[in-house]
């Protein structure tokens, strides 16, 4: 029933998405192995991917921003770190740093069972679904929307980074968690593993952009936007768009759950700083730079914005917020709808003139 | 199904300390076209947004079909019931497509009911009677304000609604479009639906409304058909005279 | 519990009446050298001469009878037959004229049972008289070891005389419990009594130690006294720690206020949320800083008054800044409110940085002018401390400054029509885009204001103004879009809460606890304290 758009953007970018994915470990071991650090920053790069995608879709198809996304990536980023220290410790017997450093000799009753991954994975799922359950719907019931909701997300990853600050939680506190040695009974930091870890993050990256744009095109995505249209309209039409969003809003959290778990594994650490308000804000920035309310523009910006970032934090680390605070006004001054504008091709629907230049669900509460 | 579609019972409406209604009565029937009119801030959008669920009353209650009372329903469920709304400034998705706003208003939950074919005939039956045909696959957003209208007419009657209201819907149109209008609305007159129609242009009012509702200031100043409405000196001082 | 008030005051009365009239008695010299030369009894009653004239003795006596006390220890005491030479022989003990010794002097031995009054006049006179606050501190220590000895207005009089603060402190503790140990039980309740008027944490533990005394299973009037002054004491201690968490609450509801009344304002006028609000309140404390460091250069003798001439400065330079920021962003940026957020953040991100290059990331050091150092003790372990005073009355002059600008002003009136109804204001032929940049600039003025007013509490760095803002946003979400009266209330309600939950289970906890209860207060009230519903459609 719906118009599709033009598919071919989004097919061509998840066919290069796997097609580096195959390629990276069919070519290790020839002379155009691609090194360690390319890989285990490719790698990265389709986490924070994952992570734009989530974010755009609640914000580009939604309207609702969250300021607070980092609080599910770092749900799944501390229950990986979880598995992996607990599992690592059950097959090396190494103790993580943290119980050391806490004087405790056993870990924290509710690490028990976290070396099983099924165990681990349906425990990130179910507190994710809960904690982005309990405050969506409040929040969405009471109506609370626009900016309000924004910064109300912000002061909820706020607050979880001071939880997690604290030594005594459980969860390695200020210094987190680090010191992984074992995947899946798998060694840690040997190429094969970063190869291959780089390109399942791929391939996830690829699946979660074909689920994602399977969504946005049904009835359901139809519905979505209609509600970031106008939703009081859609309500007096008989839908119940609370329960939509809410539906939506899991969903998004859970994405931004599975990009934290794909991050963690590849940069080795985990602590509270994930859950620092800046982080959340620039996963809107860089869905906003890549282009709201289009998939692939929210995974090129996250591309493109964190290549940069990885290439500056190592060339020259203090002229990066610069540039990032530069790029913020260019994109929210001159190209309303990032490098969509740039490229001037329209990767799902446009949005209408009108809408270019005002935002949608924006009505305040 | 009793002859009675709405029931306004004591409403009062505040907003701070003014009352945009204050202590309405008044009963809509099935099979009757009953336009509402009024000057400005008179109150007939409150009306109709109590009706649909968007502000809720201080005091009184709305029954639907003798049962439902509406100001203890939700929008959605209101909506499920079979009221539809126009609003008075034209409501639509700028995002989705003309098909896609059919499709939606023709049918409610996440998932559709109707399979494809019967849903192509809806569509199809519904985009003939608001002459929206050959615009099908075009964006809301890129519109004209007068098939913007009937995009939203089209869409709440998309669904074959008991009670359909229209909050102003040829204001801003031309003669010609304003005449398509009154034709759509009297063809939509069933024994089973009551319409109810917001509208300042006389003429129009006079071509389609069974009998009219004049408010002022919250309150009803006159009902009955517009013949006596035209000659009600009241109505004429608050309202025609000016 | 009157009857014992009654009982101290006649008391005291009695002292005062009867205090000049012992002073005025003068020293029998000769008899009191004649004692110190005599038997075990008259020695004995040299001593308690000795103190005496130690405590309540003129400036003359007491010069005279100190070396004697001394010279009785040392030994040094020769008696002959013409009375008593002082250093073996150099000097009349009496007269203190020069003179030999008359034959072999003989020097009186001090019995077990004399030594200690000969000690503690000795102390006491030198409490009183030595030149050196260490002599004093060691005069001191010998007293406190027999508090029951101590002759009454000893203290009190050494106490007032006492220029060294600490020593002051010192001596008055201990002579409420030489006191507290008087033997005169009368004296003992008195003593009680005035323990009780300043009542705090260690009077309680000084009381509470009477409860173990003979005399208050045997003495009910005693044991009265007691429990009297326990109660009294407690009930301080419970009106100062309520004070106190008020206080203190109070202090951080003025800076929550201070931080968030230029955001209300912005928000209520344009729908956006400053993100920079809290790099604004950053650059204020900088620009305060700076004019401290003029002022060290240019006027050192104003220095101290740094705080108060940088009042313009912080505030003109962060308005400058706001009006700036929304000449050239936020204007651009109308009816697209979340851009706007990321906009701002942007601003905010490179103020940090721009500050953290110019500046560095260590705390600046700020002078602390006498006008907010210190404090006044109230009751209680409650101090009522100047610099909190300051950011209290900072904030007081700040909301009636917004008050009056927002209510008597001709800005200010088209402030309230475009924050009401944006259309119909610029229909009427209110400049809006002009309004709203200077109310922006008003509002990111009050920033600056706030971070003058933080510089003597909080540490300046780049990052501060990150501490402040999430604790802002709470406060403008709680109290209502673009309302005074709701911005106070609800920096009043966060304030108190943090404060009073902070102590029970740790700040964390109540930041955690405070953003539950507002995500539940905006179920009962999506549009905060003071908001009229709106017409959704
Ligand atoms: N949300 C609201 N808050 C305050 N006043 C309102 C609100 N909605 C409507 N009003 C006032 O109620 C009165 C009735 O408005 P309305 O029902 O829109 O009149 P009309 O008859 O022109 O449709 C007007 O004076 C309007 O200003
Ligand atoms: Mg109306």
């Amino acid at each position: 029933m719906m118009r599709l758009g033009r598919n071919g953007p989004i097919v061509l970018l998840t066919g290069l998405i796997l097609l580096v994915a195959v390629a990276m470990p069919a070519l290790s071991g020839t002379s155009l192995e691609v090194s360690r650090y390319l890989a285990n920053a490719i790698g990265q790069l389709a986490a924070f991917a994952v992570l734009a995608i989530s974010l755009d879709l609640i914000w580009g198809y939604l309207g609702i921003l969250s300021l607070g996304h980092g609080l599910f990536f770092a749900i799944g980023g501390y229950v990986f770190a979880m598995y992996l220290l607990k599992h690592s410790f059950v097959v090396t017997g190494t103790v993580p740093d943290f119980l050391q450093f806490m004087g405790w000799k056993d870990f924290p009753f509710y690490w028990a069972g976290f070396d099983f991954f099924p165990y681990a994975f349906t425990v990130a799922v179910l507190v994710t679904l809960l904690v982005s359950g309990i405050f969506g719907y409040v929040s969405f019931r009471s109506r609370v929307g626009g900016v309000y909701f924004a910064i109300i997300t912000q002061a909820l990853v706020y607050v979880a980074m001071l939880l997690m600050f604290r030594n005594d939680t459980g969860f390695g506190g200020n210094n987190g968690m680090t010191g992984f040695s074992v995947l899946f009974g798998w060694q840690m930091g040997t190429s094969g593993m970063i190869t291959a870890l780089a390109a399942g993050s791929l391939a996830v990256l690829a699946l979660v952009l074909m689920l994602c744009r399977w969504l946005v095109g049904s009835r359901f995505g139809a519905l979505m936007l209609a509600t970031r249209d106008d939703e009081i309209r859609l309500q007096t039409l008989g839908y119940e768009t609370l329960r939509l969003k809410l539906i939506v809003w899991c969903l998004s959290a859970v994405i931004a759950m599975v990009a934290g778990m794909l991050y963690v594994p590849q940069v080795g650490i985990i602590n509270p700083r994930v859950l620092s308000p800046e982080l959340s804000l620039e996963i809107a920035v860089w869905v906003a730079i890549g282009g709201r309310g289009h998939l692939v523009g929210a995974v090129i910006g996250a591309l493109l914005v964190n290549a940069v970032k990885f290439w500056l934090s190592s060339a020259a680390p203090d002229i990066w917020p610069f540039i990032l605070s530069g790029l913020i006004v260019l994109v929210v001054l001159v190209f309303p709808n990032g490098l969509m504008d740039l490229a001037k091709f329209r990767l799902t629907r446009p949005m209408g003139p009108k809408r270019m230049a005002e935002e949608i669900g924006e009505a305040r509460p | 199904m009793s002859l009675t579609a709405l029931l306004v019972d004591g409403l009062t409406v505040r907003f701070g300390s003014f009352r945009a209604i204050d202590d309405l009565s008044l009963a809509i029937d099935y099979g009757e076209v009953r336009a509402v009119i009024g000057p400005n801030g008179a109150g007939k959008t409150t009306l109709l947004d109590v009706i649909s669920g968007i502000t809720r009353p201080k005091q009184g209650r709305v029954l639907f079909d003798g049962a439902l009372d509406l100001t203890q329903t939700s929008e959605a469920a209101i909506a499920r019931a079979g009221l539809r709304r126009k609003f008075q400034k034209p409501s639509v998705f700028e995002g989705l497509t003309v098909r896609q706003h059919i499709a939606i208003g023709a049918d409610f939950g996440f998932r559709s009911r109707l399979d494809t074919p019967a849903l192509d005939d809806r569509i199809c039956e519904v985009l003939e009677t608001v002459g929206l045909t050959e615009h099908v696959t075009r964006l809301a957003g890129e519109l004209s304000h007068g098939q913007k209208q009937w995009l939203e007419i089209g869409m709440v009657i998309a669904s074959d609604p008991s009670v359909l209201m229209l909050d102003e819907p040829v204001a801003g149109l031309t003669d010609e479009e304003t005449e398509r209008t009154a034709k759509l609305v009297r063809a939509l007159v069933r024994h089973d639906r009551a319409i109810i129609v917001v509208e300042h242009d006389m003429d129009f009012v006079e071509r389609i409304a069974d009998r009219v509702t004049v408010l002022h200031e919250g309150r009803t100043l006159f009902e009955g058909s517009m013949d006596k409405v035209r000659a009600d000196a009241a109505v004429v001082d608050v309202y025609l005279g000016r | 519990m009157k009857l014992a008030r009654l009982t101290a005051a006649a008391g005291l009365l009695a002292v005062l009446l009867f205090a000049p009239g012992l002073r005025a008695d003068t020293l029998d010299r000769a008899g009191l050298v004649q004692e110190l030369c005599g038997d075990a009894g008259a020695m004995g009653r040299a001593g308690t001469a000795l103190v005496a004239t130690a405590a309540s003795g003129s400036a003359e006596d007491r010069a005279f009878a100190a070396p004697l006390a001394r010279a009785v220890i040392d030994r040094k005491l020769g008696c002959d037959d013409a009375g008593a030479v002082l250093d073996e022989g150099g000097l009349d003990a009496i007269t203190r004229m020069p003179r030999a010794a008359a034959g072999t002097p003989r020097s009186p031995l001090l019995s077990l049972k004399n030594r200690p009054v000969f000690e503690l006049a000795d102390a006491a006179f030198a409490l009183r008289g030595a030149p050196a606050v260490a002599q004093r501190a060691a005069a001191l220590k010998t007293l406190e070891r027999r508090p029951a000895q101590i002759p009454e207005g000893l203290l009190d009089t050494a106490a007032a005389a006492e220029s060294d603060a600490g020593l002051k402190e010192q001596i008055d503790t201990l002579a409420q419990t030489a006191a507290l140990n008087a033997s005169d039980p009368a004296a003992r309740i008195r003593a009680i009594g005035r323990v009780a008027e300043n009542p705090s944490r260690r009077a309680l533990t000084r009381i509470a130690a009477l409860e173990s005394d003979p005399a208050y299973a045997a003495n009910p009037e005693f044991r009265a006294a007691v429990d009297a002054a326990t109660a009294r004491i407690e009930r301080g201690i419970a009106l100062g720690d309520t004070l106190a968490t008020l206080y203190n609450g109070l202090s951080f509801a003025s800076i929550l206020f201070m931080a968030a009344i230029g955001l209300a304002i912005i928000f209520g006028l344009m729908g956006v949320i400053n993100l920079a609000q809290g790099e604004l309140i950053m650059i204020g404390a900088y620009v305060t800083w700076l004019v401290q460091q003029g002022l060290r250069v240019a006027a050192p003798a104003l220095l101290d008054w740094y705080l108060v001439l940088a009042i313009p400065v912080a505030f003109l330079a962060t308005a400058a800044i706001g009006i700036a920021l929304e000449a050239l962003l936020l204007r651009h940026l109308y009816k697209r409110p979340l851009m706007s957020l990321l906009a701002t953040w942007a601003v905010s991100l490179f103020l940090v940085n721009i500050v953290r290059v110019v500046f560095g990331t260590q705390n600046m050091q700020f002078e602390t002018p006498f006008y907010v150092s210190g404090g006044v003790p109230v009751i209680g372990d409650f101090i009522f401390t100047w610099n909190r005073m300051f950011a209290i009355a900072f904030a007081i002059v700040t909301l009636a400054l917004t008050w009056g600008v927002v209510r008597k002003t001709p800005l200010g009136l088209n402030i309230r029509a475009v924050t009401q109804n944006r259309d119909m204001a610029a229909c009427i032929g209110i400049p809006t885009r002009r309004i709203d940049m200077m109310a922006f600039g008003f509002g990111s003025g009050l920033a600056g204001l706030a971070g003058l007013a933080l510089s003597p509490i909080y540490s300046v760095n780049p990052q501060m103004g990150q501490n402040f803002i999430i604790d802002s946003f709470m406060v403008v979400v709680l109290g209502g879009v673009g309302t005074i009266a709701g911005t106070v209330l609800a920096a009043l309600g966060i304030g108190q809460i943090n404060v009073l939950i902070e102590p029970l289970w740790g700040a964390v906890a109540a930041k955690v606890i405070v953003l539950l209860m507002i995500i539940a207060f905006l179920q009962w009230r999506p549009e905060g304290l003071f908001a009229v519903k709106g017409r959704r459609k």
